[in-house]
């Protein structure tokens, strides 16, 4: 980034404007408690069924996957693909393409502005909800634990590339929910944030494991674990930076062709 | 070399084109129909820095098209642009600190955060010195009246309000060339009086380029030195204000209210041949050349057969003449001082 001032005064008018928006922001986030809470329960009569451990899984370690899900997906709140199709729609990247910006860097900062923000409200309602179901697993060591911190800020990189990228349809289409709640629906199954993929059938993880999905719940979960060997969660991780930026990347040469074929509404 | 220079440019659409009805949506849902539309047609334009050119043509015409593709937000489909030494759509970013943008419908302000803290934003993307920018900033506070809604939300203040701070948003960074889409569309009198003194200053003093589209005449006679008027994506005029009236708009009428009717018209239609005289009870109406007599001329020849009261003189129109343009009454032949940049631009180059 040549200019990372700009984008830094981008990213915080950004955070300005949840607190704008505190209202829905919190109804939002009660939600998500509601969401976190009844997945501890359905998880907790899944465990008690079945005494020990549920496949590679012990209770602890359930409950501190939950917790990392939980706070994974609390970021990035502010950015979908129905915010671009409005802007596609009433001509303002008209505005966006006639500042000397770059348009993708823009959605980034405006997109990590809040995540301060999202985070440290994410990771209080997750400890406390860990304190009132008895704990969770901690990283074995700081290696662990900063191995994990390096998975969770490429998980979210990647979590905006891959909505940067499906939100270019905006200018294809105008049905912008529906694309948004398609991706939202493959994301929640490939990404594991529903069910952790080693509970899927063979074919079913075959398939998430060539997907980029898996690196933005998945991957930094069992990485905070520690449940994969070394070489696995190098490959993993490693795996995870390639689809962050080579997906940011393919958005740009998205971003170029939309530029060239599209004509702007209104003009 | 001039600011804008354009040769031969042109933008084509590709509208998606749908028959009427279920049968025709379920149609164009499995077999899309295109049809090319030409926006901007082979226009060529050459705009000289310091100019204020009034870019016109009725809804559809073109301008907006044109305007986009100036600054880059628009690849053209072919023909040769140069704005200030760059090709905007090349140099999308660079261009852009050259410029300054306004559309009259839609703001450039962020919506949800105080006035304030859009200017600080521009400041930061057009990486605005901090002195230049006070400097600015207190500048256009004071000429636009902006103090008593800095500090609100873009979202919550009236639209003279918003138009104003979108015209200081626009300036910060004291850009070359300011476009202006529509600046005063749905503002009262008060205010499209104080933003068009503001924006000619800009002109006068800062020397700033502008072009501007409006459906608005006023805006034109206050702010505008130069007229282009596209239509059908082709410009049919090019020249300036004084020049189309001149040459178009060559008509005065001189009304006259007279003590008692006229005992006849006659001897004064013998005295004006080449006039159209109207005569209503009391009222007297004479229409005449500009170029072919003096409204003293005409007031010589009436007065000896009736008493005169009380008279006044109405000045060619602008937007009478621009409404027949449009309506198509009225056709511009090919315009000398058009072709006339046209011819020096290519020669600078050569």
């Amino acid at each position: 980034m040549p200019h990372p001032r700009k984008y830094l005064a981008m990213a915080k008018a950004s955070l300005e404007v949840i607190f704008v928006y505190r209202a829905g922001w919190t109804v939002n986030l009660i939600g998500s408690v509601f969401y976190v809470v009844a997945m501890f329960y359905l998880w907790q009569t899944i465990f008690l069924s079945k005494p020990g451990a549920l496949g590679t899984f012990t209770w602890p370690q359930m409950k501190a996957y939950l917790i990392v899900a939980f706070i994974l997906n609390s970021t990035m709140t502010w950015f979908d693909e129905w915010q671009m199709g409005q802007d596609v729609r009433e001509g303002r990247v008209a505005i966006d393409l006639a500042r000397p910006v770059d348009f993708q860097m823009t959605r980034l900062a405006s997109a990590m502005g809040p995540i301060p923000f999202e985070l440290s409200s994410a990771i209080t309602i997750g400890a406390i909800v860990a304190i009132i179901f008895g704990g969770i697993a901690f990283p074995s060591d700081p290696a662990h634990l900063a191995l994990f911190i390096v998975s969770a800020a490429l998980a979210v990189l990647l979590k905006f590339s891959i909505i940067y990228c499906v939100s270019m349809t905006a200018f294809w289409t105008t049905g912008m929910e529906g694309v948004s709640n398609a991706r939202m629906a493959v994301q929640n199954i490939f990404s594991g944030a529903l069910i952790p993929l080693v509970f899927f059938p063979d074919w079913l993880r075959a398939l998430a494991s060539v997907l980029p999905f898996q690196g933005m719940i998945s991957t930094p979960a069992l990485t905070y674990l520690g449940t994969m060997d070394g070489p696995t969660t190098a490959f993993m991780i490693g795996s995870q930076a390639v689809w962050a930026f080579g997906l940011l990347l393919f958005g740009r040469l998205l971003w170029r062709s939309a530029v060239k074929a599209v004509t702007i509404n209104g003009g | 070399m001039a600011l804008i220079e354009a040769q031969g440019l042109t933008k084509k659409f590709r509208q998606a084109v749908k028959e009427p009805g279920l049968v025709g949506s379920l149609k164009h849902f499995f077999t899309r129909q295109y049809k090319d539309k030409l926006a901007v047609d082979h226009i060529d334009l050459s705009v000289e820095a310091g100019e204020s050119v009034a870019y016109l043509g009725p809804n559809g015409a073109g301008k907006s098209t044109t305007i986009k593709m100036l600054t880059g937000i628009l690849v053209p489909t072919s023909g040769r642009l140069v704005v200030d030494g760059l090709v905007p759509y090349e140099k999308r970013q660079k261009n852009a600190k050259n410029i300054g943008v306004v559309f009259g419908q839609r703001t450039t302000l962020w919506w949800d955060i105080p006035v304030i803290e859009s200017f600080n934003l521009a400041r930061d993307m057009y990486e605005i010195p901090a002195k230049r920018y006070k400097q600015n900033l207190a500048e256009f506070t004071e000429l636009l009246g902006l103090d008593e809604f800095m500090n609100i939300p873009a979202g919550k203040v009236s639209l003279g309000q918003r138009m104003r701070a979108d015209l200081c948003m626009a300036l910060l960074h004291d850009p070359k060339m300011l476009y202006l889409d529509e600046p005063t569309i749905g503002l009262d009198i008060a205010v499209k009086d104080s933003i068009r003194k503001f924006i000619r200053r800009q002109v006068d003093e800062r020397g700033t380029t502008v072009m501007l589209t409006t459906h608005d005449l006023g805006d034109i006679e206050d702010i505008c030195n130069r007229i282009v008027i596209i239509d059908n994506g082709k410009i049919i005029h090019d020249g300036d204000l004084a020049a189309l009236k001149d040459n178009y708009a060559r008509d005065r009428v001189i009304h006259f209210q007279l003590a008692r009717p006229p005992v006849s018209m006659d001897p004064i239609c013998a005295g004006l041949p080449a006039c159209d005289l109207k005569s209503d009870g009391l009222s007297l109406s004479v229409r005449f050349d500009r170029f072919e007599f003096a409204a003293g001329e005409i007031a010589a020849a009436v007065m000896p057969y009736v008493e005169v009261i009380d008279f006044r003189i109405d000045e060619p129109e602008v937007e009478d003449l621009i409404r027949k343009v449009y309506l198509g009454q009225l056709t511009l032949d090919a315009p000398d001082s058009a072709a006339e940049t046209t011819e020096l631009a290519v020669a600078t180059e050569a």
